[in-house]
């Protein structure tokens, strides 16, 4: 094996978790070696965040601000309170059904870039069923249909490009991309035009949904219980991915496509399922974000969600369990970056440095180790 | 109406046609590059906010090119040097290039531009038609006009483009004959990165006219769709570029026109198109592709 086939190299199911697992097949599993080894996989967990933290703040003092001042108030924004970290586990929920939704298809071997238009799509689903059940229903009938009209969007934007891949060979990672923009487009529709809430003026928003329309608060203002449905949506898919053989089965698509056709296995038909659980995934998330933080559609809604939810996957190693920890990290860093413009007067876009680092960290990390497992 | 149009693609399109140019060379070499639409950011932020400082908007071109490059270096080391999935590296390099242009962009949000000038051709642009569609625009406008048979004759017609097909082919063979072909794809993606910063600085400095965050809106994205539409032949990619563009300008001339249909869905128009090309020719293209690409979409 050369150096240069590294590089075409797609590690979907990612094979090597964090940590220097790789390097123990030898080596007999004793408690001194185990103890070696986290005291290893922490070390590396340090160098990432303080490197990651010195580039920021190369960054802010390049731009002429104080990173140390900038810094404290990011960490005050995102976890100094009780209401911030709050506000930081409300933020991580649709973060997680997004990393969820790149998570099953990468199990696959399948590059499902379109997070946000798919958490839009399941957006727009869930407020589309709460136009047509018209505060008619009870509180839990109103949610579940709400769910199940959020996630039905999101699974149907997914098949898209799941569809497309199968019958025509149109890369996924690039249809997906774009039907982001088309969603986002379809949105700044809905809100300018046939949902514009009347009351709206000069803005652009639907009306607010309100009574059984909305999750319960369940701490604090703003804590509302959506948070719990995207934890037990990442413990389904983690038992379903462990134990289950359909979870099985794209582990070995995701290994190896050729020796899956081979064996038998429908690799159409279990690559169209992997994508739709995972745009179903993301249109629970566009729901939860309507039914219980936001309360309505509005252009910029969820902007950038996707994106973050990728990125999130990729540092969980598409693990759903690994996802929730990921989420809320992410998650955190998002709320500190409206800190970022309240306090220092700087573009929130900025926090995204920050994400991209650690993630360009944990992937030329995860990259040398994939190298050395062979 | 066809002539606005028309000229409306060929204005919007050029800065696809540059990050377009720049894809196909990454990915001739066998390396895709997602980091293209962050290359056309910090290229375009770079050329915007160089050209204020300096007064000189060709010095701001140099600048985008140089940004644009910079950024394809980050791409480079971790695909080339430390192994990492290409795809995902591709968008993380998208997302920090977002990053550091919101961050330095800022002050420059609604500053005026130091526009690169529309440079009518002698004797060309007066041709009746012809001439407002091809010979009405802005210097650069002319280099992408040239740099699409120059890319198409380099390609197929030099050895460097040997070498760089070489890489992407099989790049064990090169290997043999004594050439790295890491260094190949270093070359190839500093080069994707440099005409994606160039692009950018198009679109800033002489088709927009402003910097705002994330104004590319994913036209990086959308060339790396078009190479693959186009099967990785500048020629094809042209057409793609002034399809998406053409597109964008039609929707403009409805919008004029007071056309029934919404104007957000009709800005989602040229998204469809590329993705409904490039769903129609995918089965012909996948193929046609440099083998190492291959192995990278069919996992």
């Amino acid at each position: 094996m050369t150096v240069l086939e590294t590089t075409s190299d797609v590690e979907p199911e990612a094979p090597v978790p964090p940590g220097p697992e790789a390097d123990d097949h030898h080596v007999a599993p004793t408690a001194a070696a185990q103890v070696q080894r986290h005291l290893r996989t922490a070390l590396r967990w340090a160098v990432v965040i303080a490197s990651t933290v010195a580039i920021f703040s190369a960054f802010l003092l390049a731009k002429g601000a104080d990173p140390a001042s900038v810094l404290e108030s990011m960490w005050k924004t995102a976890l100094g309170t009780p209401d911030s970290a709050g506000e930081t586990f409300i933020r991580a929920t649709p973060l997680l059904l997004a990393a969820l939704a790149a998570a099953v298809p990468a199990r696959a071997g399948l590059f499902n870039l379109g997070g946000e238009g798919q958490l839009l799509m399941g957006a727009i689903g869930a407020i589309l069923v709460a136009n047509q059940l018209d505060g008619g229903a009870g509180t839990w009938p109103t949610l579940v249909l709400m769910a199940a009209g959020g996630a039905a969007l999101g699974a149907l934007w997914a098949a898209i490009p799941a569809v497309l891949k199968v019958a025509t060979r149109t890369n996924e990672a690039i249809s997906s991309l774009l039907l982001n923009y088309i969603a986002g487009l379809v949105v700044t529709w809905l809100c300018f035009e046939p949902w514009k809430d009347p009351a709206s003026l000069g803005q652009a928003y639907s009306r607010e949904l309100t009574g059984p329309e909305r999750f319960p608060i369940i701490w604090g203002q703003r804590v509302h219980a959506g948070i719990f449905v995207g934890l037990v949506a990442a413990l389904v898919l983690w038992a379903l991915l462990r134990w289950s053989t359909w979870g099985f089965k794209l582990r070995v698509l995701g290994g190896n496509p050729s020796a899956a056709r081979r064996a038998g296995l429908a690799v159409g038909g279990l690559s169209i399922a992997a994508m739709v659980v995972g745009g179903a995934m993301a249109g629970l998330g566009g729901m939860i974000e309507v039914a219980g933080t936001e309360g309505r559609l509005r252009p910029e809604l969820l902007a950038g969600y996707g994106f973050i939810g990728f990125l999130a996957s990729w540092l969980a190693r598409h693990d759903p369990l690994r996802c929730i920890g990921a989420a809320v990290v992410l998650g955190a860093i998002a709320v500190g970056g409206s800190g970022l413009k309240i306090t220092a007067g700087l573009s929130g876009g900025a926090v995204n440095i920050l994400m991209a680092v650690v993630l360009l960290a944990v992937l030329g990390w995860g990259g040398r180790k994939a190298e050395a497992a062979r | 109406m066809i002539e606005a149009v028309l000229t409306g693609a060929v204005a919007g399109g050029t800065c696809i046609v540059f990050a377009g140019l720049g894809e196909i060379v990454a990915e001739r070499s066998g390396v895709i590059n997602l980091g293209t639409e962050g290359s056309m950011l910090c290229g375009a932020l770079a050329a915007y906010a160089v050209g204020i400082e300096t007064g000189s908007p060709w010095v701001g071109v140099v600048a985008g090119l140089v940004a644009g490059a910079v950024l394809a270096c980050v791409h480079a080391v971790l695909v080339l040097h430390r192994g990492a999935n290409q795809i995902a590296v591709g968008l993380v390099v998208s997302f920090l290039g977002i990053g550091v242009t919101a961050l330095f962009g800022q002050d420059y949000v609604g500053q005026g531009v130091v526009p690169l000038e529309t440079w009518d051709v002698p004797l060309l642009s007066k041709l009746p038609f012809l001439g407002p569609v091809l010979f009405q625009h802005d210097p650069l406008t002319y280099v992408s006009f040239l740099a699409v048979p120059a890319l198409t004759w380099m390609i197929w017609r030099t050895r460097a483009g040997l070498v760089l097909r070489a890489a992407g082919e099989g790049p064990e063979v090169l290997e043999i004959y004594g050439t790295s072909a890491r260094r190949v794809r270093w070359v190839a993606l500093l080069t994707g990165g440099a005409l994606a910063g160039v692009g950018g600085a198009q679109l800033a400095t002489a088709a927009t006219l402003n910097w705002s965050e994330q104004m590319t809106v994913g036209r990086g994205y959308v060339a790396v769709a078009l190479v693959i539409f186009a099967g990785w032949q500048p020629i094809k990619l042209a057409g793609g570029a002034y399809l998406f563009a053409g597109a964008i300008a039609l929707n403009l001339q409805l919008q004029a026109r007071g056309w029934e249909l919404s104007r957000y869905l009709l800005e989602a128009l040229p998204y469809v198109t590329v993705l409904v090309v490039l769903a129609l020719l995918s089965r012909r293209r996948i193929h046609g592709g440099p083998a190492a690409l291959e192995k990278v979409f069919e996992g």
